[in-house]
């Protein structure tokens, strides 16, 4: 099949939505698909040899934050001549409704257009008054997919429109493969050592590490041996953690995407201790193909990835003491991890990047098929 | 010449109005298009998900609950367009008391077949509803826009997949 993709972010940005584009790509690649992705980059910019540029992005500041985005006739111009030159099958775009490169391939295609929601946008009201805007694009849309049960809901409520839920893939092989750090997690054993882990923007409220924090001042004095194994970006000073803890804590700084399979095969426990604002729980799915134990919080997602507490130890949110108590429970008792970790297993095969892509490329067909025609550009690409 | 800026204007409103309208109509005959696309995109999705079902039916002869199974799949193959979302949720009422092994040949196809009647349906839905949607402006009303199209309609049966 010829599967033209649509990033409206650029790719040599790190973001969810880039690594997902990418995982799926290469993994559509590697059954034998043809595959364009079209993603907003300069042309001298190296890139994966099935990345087409757009041109340069520009800083656009978007939803609370700066997203870098290509818009314009220019960007236009371009939409045009990789959907005249593609000849695909399928359109594939990721968030078609920020002004993106997604918006205009949208706009300038005709024909089976399959469309992935990310983020959960919840703001209805804004959604109400673009309405009849948001509709002319929508209405090109031949299939959408939601990529958590939070983006789906999104879409039945405020886009008047079903979705079908494909969650993020997650490279188990990749996770599975990879080399513990030297010396980790070390001993672990009733009463005494063990490592847990953290990956995340420790400094944001919402990732629970406070919680992560009290649980550990309340654990660490009466456990010798326990040690925390921290990464992601920020700045630890300006944690003002209690000494008990800071003396066995080993930060990574942010860490590279190899460097975090890594990190999660080198820990007894993987915690979670969100407390809200996750419509999937990426970091649980790879932590559990990485085989390492995961303790979450009880939120709807988690609970839903943990196969309701099967896959995953959950504890109620923002309860320091529960939390305490699973991890001392945990640790104490390895055979209780390997089921865990065993369950675990079984479940995130299904959230491997093979399997998923299958379920992408089930839309793609059906798509098509409700179309009943390959892709063209709306009108004779302009020549430049 | 004071008249000449009124037939400026005119001229103008005439040409924007116009263009306004065969974009309207254009959206029109499209969205109408692909529902009815759509809707034979859906039909032979069905028809696929009857014939598996008849398949696995047919690989355990004299059991009741097959003969059931293979009467049901019958019926959602020979029903007319009035009888048909009625017997093709009987279809997906059996299919569910089945225990459908994803392992064995018959039985992945018939899951396969569930999951891509659920696809092709909520594709039919989306754009039946985008047509109606269009069907119930004001203008499209007025200037009987949707005239040469039937008004499509909603397939609407229980999801095979739940």
């Amino acid at each position: 099949m010829r599967i033209g993709i649509v990033c409206p972010y650029s790719m040599d940005v790190p973001g969810g939505v880039q690594f997902h584009i990418r995982d799926l790509a290469e993994t559509l690649i590697s059954m034998g698909h043809e595959v364009s992705v079209l993603a907003p980059a300069d042309d001298d910019q190296p890139l994966p040899p099935y990345v087409v540029a757009a041109g340069r992005a520009v800083p656009v500041p978007y939803n609370g934050s700066v997203a870098r985005l290509n818009f314009g006739p220019l960007s236009a111009a371009r939409v045009r001549r990789w959907l005249h030159q593609g000849d695909f099958d399928v359109l594939h775009v990721h968030e078609p409704l920020a002004p993106s490169l997604s918006l205009l391939a949208v706009m300038s295609a005709r024909g089976p257009v399959v469309a992935t929601f990310h983020t959960a946008i919840t703001r209805s009201r804004a959604l109400a008054a673009v309405q009849g805007v948001l509709q002319v694009v929508l209405e090109r849309i031949t299939g959408r997919i939601a990529v958590s049960e939070l983006a789906r809901r999104v879409q039945v409520e405020h886009l008047d429109g079903g979705a079908v839920e494909i969650p993020n893939g997650v490279a188990v092989a990749q996770f599975a493969g990879a080399q513990p750090l030297a010396g980790w997690p070390g001993e672990c054993g009733p009463g005494h050592g063990g490592t847990v882990g953290f990956l995340g923007r420790f400094t944001e409220p919402r990732k629970g590490f406070d919680v992560l924090a009290k649980a550990l001042t309340e654990l660490m004095p009466r456990r010798p041996g326990l040690r925390l194994l921290l990464a992601g970006p920020g700045d630890l000073a300006d944690l003002d953690l209690p000494d008990v803890i800071a003396e066995r804590t080993t930060f990574l700084g942010k860490v590279s995407e190899q460097d975090k399979a890594r990190m999660l095969r080198s820990v007894d426990l993987y915690v979670a201790p969100n407390t809200g604002g996750e419509s999937f729980g990426m970091i649980l799915t790879e932590a559990m193909a990485a085989g390492a134990p995961v303790v979450a919080t009880d939120l709807d997602a988690f609970r839903r990835v943990l196969d309701g507490g099967r896959a995953g130890a959950l504890f109620p949110n923002g309860d320091s003491a529960a939390l305490a108590g699973t991890i001392r429970e945990l640790l104490d008792d390895a055979p209780r991890r390997k089921a865990l970790v065993e369950h675990a297993t079984r479940v995130v095969s299904g959230y491997d990047w093979p399997v998923v892509a299958e379920r992408v490329l089930e839309v793609y067909n059906s798509a098509i098929e409700a179309c009943g025609e390959t892709v063209r550009g709306a009108e004779p690409p302009t020549d430049w | 010449m004071p008249g000449m800026g009124w037939v400026i204007g005119v001229v103008a409103f005439v040409v924007v109005g116009a263009s306004y309208v065969t974009w309207v109509a254009g959206r029109v005959d499209r969205l109408h298009a692909r529902a009815a696309s759509a809707g034979r995109a859906l039909d032979s999705q069905l028809v696929r998900r009857a014939a598996a079902a008849a398949v696995l039916a047919e690989a355990a002869p004299g059991d009741p609950e097959s003969a059931d199974l293979y009467a049901a799949a019958r019926a959602a193959l020979d029903a007319r367009d009035d009888d048909r979302e009625a017997a093709e949720n009987d279809l997906t009422r059996l299919l569910r008391k089945q225990a459908l092994d994803p392992d064995t040949p018959d039985g992945a196809a018939v899951v396969a077949a569930g999951r891509r009647v659920a696809l092709a349906r909520q594709m039919h839905t989306d754009l039946v509803r985008g047509a109606l949607a269009v069907r119930g402006r004001p203008l499209v009303r007025l200037l009987r826009l949707n005239r040469k199209h039937p008004r499509p309609a909603y397939f609407d049966i229980d999801d095979p997949t739940e």
